[in-house]
């Protein structure tokens, strides 16, 4: 059974040989242990790959998004860092003023991506491959906002802001026709919705300003006969049903923000849980038996048949012996 | 209107996060003759309580307690002057900042707004600040508590570092902590007297710390 027919039959609970697998990789791992990196992708090897984004027209962007210093992202939002191998932060808006929101450009720079070159990615590989689609409205409008003024937007609701929001709507709906129209198996978006405890704005604001987007977005990837992932931080319990009713394929979250268990009751089986172990604790402090212990719980909870993912990310403060063990744990367990 | 009625009305437009309300409010409990400090402690601290409350029992999520911050905070701007005026005292004060190496902040501005619509002055030294800077604003301000947030699990160890700072330089301050991966163990470790998950305990555990 190649990877590509082992997560298909994960996402349709159709008894995989093996849970497929896949490291996600910040680049401070790669920095601070790149034997050990080598070593884990060697051993357990990914199932999932995203496909490069082979652009025509290089989107325009200053700086290198993961080191100490400035970024200016495609869109011209201006991140500030302090960090090697990990994204910075917003500290002034692109758009300080709501008239100036005609000014903001799309960047159809993404959109001039070689189909012929993605397509060729995907027929010499036997992994399943998402597209390299960068689908984030709740995220990038903090970014041209500031996370202090969106959230106040989100109150006022002012004209000017649906403008925005539906300009970059359309723009990422362009973006996934264009991917939906390639031979990857899947799409990707991604937003934040939770904080550690709960979710960073109400459910009921949540489905009135968002759910309709994300409804556009997984209705556009199963027209064309797509999976659809997504991934958001934190606890995102409540919203957990709808993205179910919508039709979501996979969903990469901080399971151990939320009661695990819990989540495999109600939503084991309905959706496919595309890891993680717990980043926070875990990765970086916790012992063997904890790492154990954990992959377990998530196999016990959350398998049905299916619907899970070995999926850990290898970033920033974690230790390599746990990354490697939590993919060695997923290995002794992978014998359904 | 009777000193009650307006207050609650207070409360009620500090809720609905109306700025232009909660000032309007301000200035007829002024008007009223009702004393400064009771516009503050029945009307715009009882509000942000309730705020808090909500906020911790997921009724309110972070838009909802920003709208109410500014209100608080123009209402607040409002009142001050006669505040100073009446010498109506602030509860303490509270240094605040997000540690060396860190960026992220919305966690401890709201924690600062949630405090300042507690009573309390506070003294936001930003993010990305050092040891150094703690110690020093500490003592320049005589701090009642110095708080500490961090988002990474890379810069949370810089939070025992501004603690060892403190007590080295003869401080004994107490300390508050928070932040996504900080825990209640981790507080005792590096011997904090305070943790809190969010910014709404973040205030009573201040107010713990302050026996206020």
């Amino acid at each position: 059974m190649t990877s590509r027919e082992l997560v298909e039959r994960t996402l349709e609970f159709s008894r995989p040989q093996r849970i497929p697998r896949q490291m996600w990789l910040l680049a401070w791992a790669t920095e601070h242990y790149p034997e050990k990196v080598t070593e884990i992708q060697r051993k357990f090897p990914d199932d999932i790959v995203t496909s490069l984004s082979f652009y025509k027209i290089p989107p325009r962007t200053f700086g290198d998004e993961n080191s100490p210093g400035i970024f200016i992202d495609e869109w011209g939002c201006v991140f500030e860092n302090r960090q090697r191998g990990i994204m910075g932060e917003v500290k002034e808006p692109l758009l300080r003023e709501w008239k100036d929101v005609d000014k903001v450009r799309v960047p159809a720079e993404r959109l001039s991506v070689d189909k012929d070159k993605v397509n060729d990615f995907c027929r010499r590989t036997d992994k399943f491959v998402i597209a390299r689609s960068c689908v984030r409205p709740f995220e990038q409008l903090q970014f041209m906002r500031k996370p202090e003024n969106l959230f106040v937007d989100l109150i006022e609701q002012p004209a000017e802001f649906f403008i925005l929001l539906d300009r970059i709507h359309q723009f990422y709906k362009q973006e996934l026709e264009l991917w939906a129209r390639t031979e990857v198996d899947a799409l990707f978006f991604n937003d934040d919705w939770g904080s550690q405890n709960s979710l960073l704005v109400s459910p009921s604001l949540w489905r009135k300003i968002f759910k309709p987007l994300y409804k556009d977005y997984i209705d556009l990837a199963h027209l064309h006969g797509k999976y659809i992932f997504m991934h958001s931080d934190g606890q995102i319990m409540d919203i957990l049903p709808d993205l179910i009713e919508l039709g979501l394929d996979a969903l990469n979250s901080q399971l151990f923000c939320m009661d695990i268990e819990e989540l495999g009751k109600r939503f084991g089986g309905k959706i496919t849980f595309w890891g993680e172990i717990d980043r926070q604790y875990l990765l970086p402090y916790g012992s063997s038996e904890e790492i154990i212990a954990s992959v377990r719980k998530v196999k016990d909870s959350l398998y049905q048949d299916g619907g899970v993912i070995a999926q850990c990310e290898f970033g920033i403060g974690a230790k390599p012996e746990n990354v490697y063990l939590v993919f060695e744990t997923w290995n002794n367990f992978s014998n359904l | 209107m009777r000193t009650g009625a307006i207050l609650k009305e207070l409360q009620e437009a500090l809720l609905d996060g109306k700025k232009d309300e909660v000032e309007y409010l301000i200035e007829r409990s002024l008007a009223s003759g009702i004393p400064t400090s009771e516009i503050l402690n029945q009307g715009l601290i009882v509000g942000m309580e309730k705020v808090g409350t909500l906020f911790k029992k997921n009724k309110f999520f972070i838009p909802e307690v920003l709208v109410a911050a500014r209100a608080m905070n123009a209402g607040l701007a409002k009142l001050e002057p006669f505040l100073v005026k009446d010498k109506v005292e602030p509860k303490g004060l509270v240094v605040i900042g997000t540690v060396k190496g860190d960026l992220h902040d919305i966690g401890k501005n709201l924690v600062a707004m949630m405090l300042r619509g507690a009573g309390f002055k506070v003294l936001d030294l930003g993010n990305d600040v050092s040891a150094e800077k703690f110690v020093e604003s500490a003592r320049a301000h005589n701090a009642s508590v110095v708080g500490l947030s961090a988002l990474l699990t890379t810069t949370m160890i810089q939070m025992g570092n501004v603690v060892e700072a403190l007590r080295d330089s003869g401080l004994s301050t107490p300390v508050i902590i928070g932040g996504a991966p900080v825990t209640q163990e981790y507080a005792e470790e590096i011997k904090a007297e305070g943790y809190a998950p969010d910014a709404a305990s973040a205030v009573e555990e201040v107010r713990r710390l302050v026996k206020v």
